[in-house]
């Protein structure tokens, strides 16, 4: 069966066409406000950014470094919820309908929110990465039948060549390939197990596989984006975010997403 | 009633409670660890080199003590206590750690994390830990920390390293979430110890194995001593671990009531409480389904209770299923009650119980009415109260120092 290209698949495909690599930029909702998320994922977008992952707050989010721990509180804190996450995504749709939007989270707040994942305007997001579901898991089974969000799978050095096919055959989207064992934000990223790694996830499906976790620096982001087939940056941006946050000094972030956006188009 | 015993299936499910819901790269030690200990449960060397644990440095099995004074106070049924209390290290939690150090040597995990709450765990842990030469690192809420500063030093002269938790709410939820961040990201060298009944399959499983050797000693036990099963057994539910290493022998023997009790903290009304069983919704958190306390955004909320090893939102899933078939009855009682109890229980019978063990105790003003002189409530006694005599003096406003 055809199905009409998604706005995430329209992306992926004009990477592919121009031969680029994706930059993928994740910031969590709510923090330090809605407002600024706001600015930020305009900001983003303007400064390279191809892909948005909104990352979507909870209390107990285990798979988090202190970095993004902090901002998830700070997020509940203004009390962030999904809905309010939904409307945020629609304010941005105003003035941007190219760059796709995935709601990056933890199940129980997606649970929570089944009824409003039917709703037809969370297609103005679309995909959902949840961090805490097995890969291989099918959305519908657990709930999220919305047939306009992709799933988007996370692929780990410790996932077994088994799984790694089944994981492929439930993905849409993009397969996210997770650089290292640990939180995000952590430091112990190991380049060529990465390769190898991505190496067999390409020979099982014709996805794009993308890189993160650990991914601080230009320099990291081009040695990895070499081997994959775009870069996810979280941490790094959600630090510079806090740091910026309280004179909305954004522009030194976007010039560090330029930086990164240069660094893996070399 | 047979399907509840043979569970969870495959898959890890208890009826519509449990599963796996964890960070992708936990995934493979999970199977792995099913698979050791699939093959190592009915493997006879193993069962014996337990047993031999068991009864030599735990020292079981613990007995089955008749608690005269403490009938004759409520004047109703006959009170028998499950003395868990005598353990090795003050608690049931021994039960499990004899038997998961073992599965962590079978694999060759070199280091031992483990999260704990009142601090039981953490010692029971450090202490199979240093039996084998492991290196130690126990997880525990920062709130914890100083609410149970005697398990903590305790841990530390076994030779464990412990982590204050200072994210979140700073208790046990939290050090449960910190003990999977270190596990996730040192998944090769690395045993997790889960200490209750919850977790991601295996876990909850596992853990209820291990610690159901109380309720088949029961099972003995009671027909030796009194001539029958007991009508009801009591025991208190955090993650519930006591309760269900006592209740699942018995899941097939229908005329045995199983009462389990939870924190009502500041009472059930109030919402300050740990109590998700009588007051929660089913929700996802620390990798399996089952009830917990969350509000309408799926946002985990605070727990309140007197006892830092229930105070925690969550509970075993297979509680959960317990609740939902109406095997088990599952209510409340609240800290005031508790510290009731606590006093009336060491005055009367000179057992100092925990001050989790005590919401046990604090039921029997709920139920012991229910019951006739020529019925037997058991109670699982699944701790002793020698870490709480610091949180007991500052609640009855006492000084110490």
């Amino acid at each position: 069966m055809e199905y009409p290209l998604t706005r995430l698949d329209e992306k992926i495909l004009s990477l592919k066409n121009a031969s680029k690599k994706a930059l993928v930029a994740y910031l969590v909702a709510g923090d330090p406000d809605l407002d600024s998320t706001l600015e930020l994922m305009h900001g983003f977008a303007d400064a390279g950014v191809d892909i948005l992952e909104v990352g979507v707050p909870f209390t107990d989010p285990i798979a988090e470094g202190p970095i993004i721990q902090a901002a998830h509180d700070r997020a509940l804190k203004n009390n962030t919820s999904l809905t309010k996450i939904f409307g945020l995504v629609k304010k941005f749709r105003k003035k941007n309908v190219d760059t796709p939007i995935i709601l990056m989270g933890y199940i129980n707040t997606f649970l929570a929110n089944i009824k409003a994942l039917e709703e037809p305007y969370v297609s103005g997001s679309d995909a959902v990465l949840i961090v805490d579901i097995p890969g291989e898991s099918d959305l519908k089974n657990i709930g999220i039948k919305n047939t306009n969000l992709a799933s988007i799978s996370l692929i780990a050095p410790t996932t077994s060549k088994e799984r790694i096919s089944k994981i492929c055959d439930n993905s849409s989207g993009f397969i996210y390939y997770v650089t290292l064992r640990g939180v995000t934000g952590s430091s112990n990223l190991n380049i060529s197990e990465a390769e190898s790694n991505i190496n067999y996830i390409r020979s099982q499906t014709s996805l794009p596989v993308f890189a993160g976790f650990g991914i601080k620096t230009p320099d990291d982001a081009s040695s990895l984006s070499k081997i994959s087939d775009g870069v996810v940056i979280g941490s790094s941006l959600v630090e510079m975010i806090n740091k910026h946050s309280r004179k909305k000094e954004f522009k030194k972030i976007y010039n560090y997403l330029n930086e990164i956006s240069e660094a893996i188009s070399l | 009633m047979n399907n509840l015993t043979n569970l969870p299936n495959s898959e890890g499910f208890f009826g519509e409670y449990g599963g796996k819901f964890v960070p992708e790269t936990l995934m493979h030690a999970l199977k792995e660890l099913d698979e050791t200990y699939s093959k190592l449960k009915n493997n006879p060397k193993f069962i014996e080199e337990i047993d031999q644990d068991l009864v030599q440095f735990v020292g079981r099995p613990s007995p089955l003590y008749f608690a005269k004074r403490l009938t004759d106070h409520y004047s109703g049924p006959q009170i028998w206590l499950k003395r868990e209390d005598l353990n090795h290290t003050g608690a049931h939690k021994i039960n499990n750690t004899v038997g998961q150090i073992l599965l962590a040597k079978a694999m060759g995990k070199k280091r031992i994390i483990a999260e704990t709450g009142a601090g039981q765990h953490g010692v029971a842990t450090a202490t199979v830990a240093a039996r084998l030469g492991l290196e130690c690192h126990i997880y525990m809420g920062a709130k914890d920390v100083e609410r149970q500063s005697l398990n903590v030093y305790r841990i530390k002269l076994l030779g464990a390293e412990v982590h204050a938790v200072d994210s979140g709410t700073a208790t046990l939820k939290d050090a449960l979430n910190e003990a999977m961040r270190d596990w996730v990201t040192n998944i090769e060298d690395t045993y997790y110890i889960i200490g209750s009944v919850t977790g991601p399959h295996p876990y909850p499983m596992i853990v209820r194995d291990f610690n159901a050797i109380v309720g088949r000693e029961l099972r003995k036990q009671s027909i030796e001593q009194f001539s029958q099963y007991p009508d009801a057994i009591i025991a208190c539910v955090g993650g519930g671990s006591n309760a269900m290493g006592i209740f699942h022998p018995f899941l097939d023997e229908s005329n045995v009531e199983l009462i389990g009790v939870e924190a009502a903290g500041s009472g059930l009304m109030s919402g300050m409480h740990a109590a998700p069983l009588n007051d929660g919704e089913p929700g996802i958190l620390h990798g399996a389904k089952s009830y917990l306390m969350q509000d309408e955004n799926g946002q985990v909320i605070d727990t309140h209770s007197v006892s830092a090893g229930l105070d925690y939102p969550g509970v075993g899933p297979e509680h959960s299923n317990l609740k939902d078939s109406g095997r088990a009855n599952y209510i409340a009682v609240d800290d005031k009650e508790v510290l009731d109890s606590f006093h009336l229980i060491t005055k009367l019978e000179g057992i100092m119980p925990a001050l989790e063990t005590a919401h046990a105790f604090a039921a029997l003003d709920h139920i012991a009415k229910n019951y006739k002189s020529n019925q037997y409530l058991v109670i699982n006694v699944s701790g002793r109260g020698d870490k709480d005599i610091n949180t007991v003096a500052t609640m009855d406003g006492i000084s110490l120092d």
